[in-house]
C-alpha cells in the first residue's frame, strides 16, 4: 500500500514551507544539545508533543509512528541511569524525546516531494565539486519516507499470514519474509526508477 | 518509430529466456502473447532498455538500447503489470510531476506538464489523491499518465488490463485504442487485441508466431490446446 508519512491537513506546520521547518528542525536539535537542565528539556519535550499532536493526526496513529524510537530512547535513558545519575538520564529521554516527536511532526506535514525538492536544492551547490549527485540523495531520502509505512503494512500482512495458518507468531519467522520481500519491492521500485527515467545517467 | 532487434537473445545464469530474435516493429498497435514464462516480459524489457540483451542489439528509433540506455528511456515508456509498483510518490500529482524532475525543466514548466497530462486523461479530480484510493481503473490510467507526461514515441505496456473489473477494463481497452502514440501491450486479455496491427506470440523463449490478432490468437490456442 502506497501511503507515505505525511497526513493531509491544513495546519499553521502543514502550510509553513518544508525549508522552513527543516531549519527550525535543525536549530531545536542544537538547542537541545545546548541545554543541561532536565526540567528545561521537559519543557521542551512537552511543547514538543503539543507541536505533534497540532498536525491533526490521530492520537492512536500518532503513537504508533514514534512508539519504536521512543522505546528506545527509553532504553538508552535507562542505561544513562545505571552509569551516569538520574538527571542525566532525564536529560536524555526529554531531549531525544523532543527531538523525536519534532522530527514526527515536520515528516507528518511535509510531503516526500516537497522534502525531496529542498534536499534537492540543499545539495545542488555540492554537485559543482563532484561530492554528491543532490537528485540522487533526494531520491534516497523520499524512499525513505516512501518506505515505511509500507514495510510496517507488510509486518502486519505476514503476522496475520501467520495468524491465519495457525502458526505462532515469532520473530524470526516474520523477519525472514518480510525482510525478502523488502528487498524484491526494492527491485522493483529501483527498476521503476530506471523505467521512468529519473536517473538521467 | 522502428524498434529493430538483431538477433537479440537473453540468458538468466545462462539458461535462455529469449532465444536469438531479429525483427521490426513499427506498427501502431502490436500484440505479445503467450503463456505465462513464454519470454513476453523480458522481450519487452528488452525495448526500454530494463534489461540488456545477452547477445545481439536491440535499437529503438537507431538508438542502442545498452549505449544510449538514457536516451531510450525517454524515448520507450514501460507500464509494470503492477502499476501500484511503479508509482514512486503517494500523490498522483506529485507522482506524475516526479517523472519531469531532474530533467532540468522550470518548476511552472512540471507543473504545466502535470495539469496538461492530467486534463488529457480527464483525470484531474483526482489530482491530489493518494494513489492508495485509486480503484483500479484509475491507477492504470494514472500510471499511463505518469509515464506519457514525459512524451515518450513508444508505450509498452506489460498485461495492462490485469486484474481489473469488466468496466476498468473496457476504460482501458479504450484508453489504449486513443492513444497516439505507438503501443507495445503484453495481454492475457485476447479481445483486446481487436484490431491490432500485428501480433507476436511467444513460446518457451521463441517467437512462435507473428502474425495478424486473429493468426496469432488460433496459434496460442493450438499450443494450449484449446
Amino acid at each position: 500500500m502506497l501511503t507515505g508519512l505525511d497526513i493531509a491537513g491544513d495546519t499553521p506546520l502543514h502550510r509553513a514551507s518544508a525549508r522552513l521547518k527543516l531549519i527550525l528542525l535543525f536549530l531545536a536539535a542544537v538547542a537541545l544539545f545546548l541545554v543541561e537542565n532536565p526540567w528545561a528539556l521537559a519543557a521542551a519535550a512537552i511543547i514538543a508533543a503539543g507541536l505533534y499532536a497540532s498536525t491533526g493526526i490521530a492520537r492512536s496513529e500518532a503513537f504508533r509512528r514514534v512508539r519504536f524510537v521512543l522505546f528506545t530512547v527509553l532504553l538508552v535513558a535507562v542505561a544513562n541511569y545505571v552509569f551516569h545519575s538520574l538527571a542525566e538520564a532525564l536529560a536524555v529521554l526529554f531531549r531525544l524525546g523532543a527531538l523525536v516527536l519534532l522530527a514526527a511532526a515536520v515528516t507528518a506535514t511535509t510531503t516526500i516531494s516537497a522534502f525531496m525538492d529542498e534536499i534537492t536544492r540543499l545539495l545542488r551547490p555540492l554537485e559543482r565539486f563532484g561530492f554528491v549527485r543532490a537528485a540522487d540523495v533526494s531520491l534516497a531520502v523520499g524512499l525513505v519516507l516512501r518506505f515505511v509505512p509500507e514495510i510496517l503494512a507488510r509486518y502486519g500482512d505476514i503476522r496475520e499470514a501467520h495468524r491465519a495458518r495457525g502458526l505462532r507468531v515469532r520473530p524470526l519467522g516474520v523477519l525472514v519474509p518480510l525482510i525478502i520481500l523488502t528487498l524484491k519491492d526494492a527491485d522493483t521500485i529501483a527498476m521503476a526508477i530506471d523505467a521512468r527515467g529519473f536517473r538521467r545517467q | 518509430m522502428d524498434i529493430v532487434f538483431s538477433g537479440a537473445s537473453v540468458s538468466f545464469a545462462g539458461r535462455p529466456a529469449l532465444h536469438p530474435l531479429s525483427l521490426r516493429l513499427c506498427e501502431r498497435r502490436i500484440g505479445i502473447i503467450g503463456l505465462n514464462g513464454s519470454g513476453k516480459t523480458t522481450f519487452a524489457r528488452l525495448i526500454n532498455g530494463l534489461l540488456r540483451p545477452t547477445a545481439g542489439q536491440v535499437t529503438v528509433g537507431g538508438l542502442d538500447t545498452v549505449k544510449d540506455e538514457a536516451a531510450v528511456r525517454g524515448r520507450a515508456g514501460f507500464i509494470f503489470q503492477n502499476p501500484q509498483h511503479q508509482m514512486i510518490l503517494p500523490v498522483l500529482s506529485e507522482d506524475i510531476a516526479f517523472g519531469l524532475k531532474n530533467r532540468g525543466l522550470s518548476k511552472e514548466e512540471i507543473s504545466a506538464r502535470t495539469e496538461a497530462v492530467l486534463e488529457r486523461f480527464r483525470i484531474t479530480h483526482l489530482a491530489g489523491r493518494r494513489i492508495h484510493e485509486l480503484s483500479g481503473g484509475e491507477t492504470q490510467l494514472a500510471a499511463i499518465a505518469s509515464v506519457l507526461v514525459t512524451g515518450p514515441d513508444v508505450l509498452i505496456l506489460d498485461e495492462p488490463t490485469n486484474q481489473l473489473d469488466l468496466k476498468n477494463r473496457r476504460l482501458i481497452e479504450k484508453t489504449i485504442a486513443d492513444l497516439p502514440e505507438q503501443a507495445i501491450v503484453i495481454t492475457h486479455d485476447l479481445p483486446l487485441l481487436d484490431g491490432f496491427d500485428r501480433v507476436l506470440l511467444f513460446h518457451e523463449g521463441r517467437l512462435e508466431a507473428d502474425a495478424s490478432p486473429s493468426e496469432a490468437v488460433r496459434a496460442y490456442r493450438g499450443i494450449v490446446g484449446c
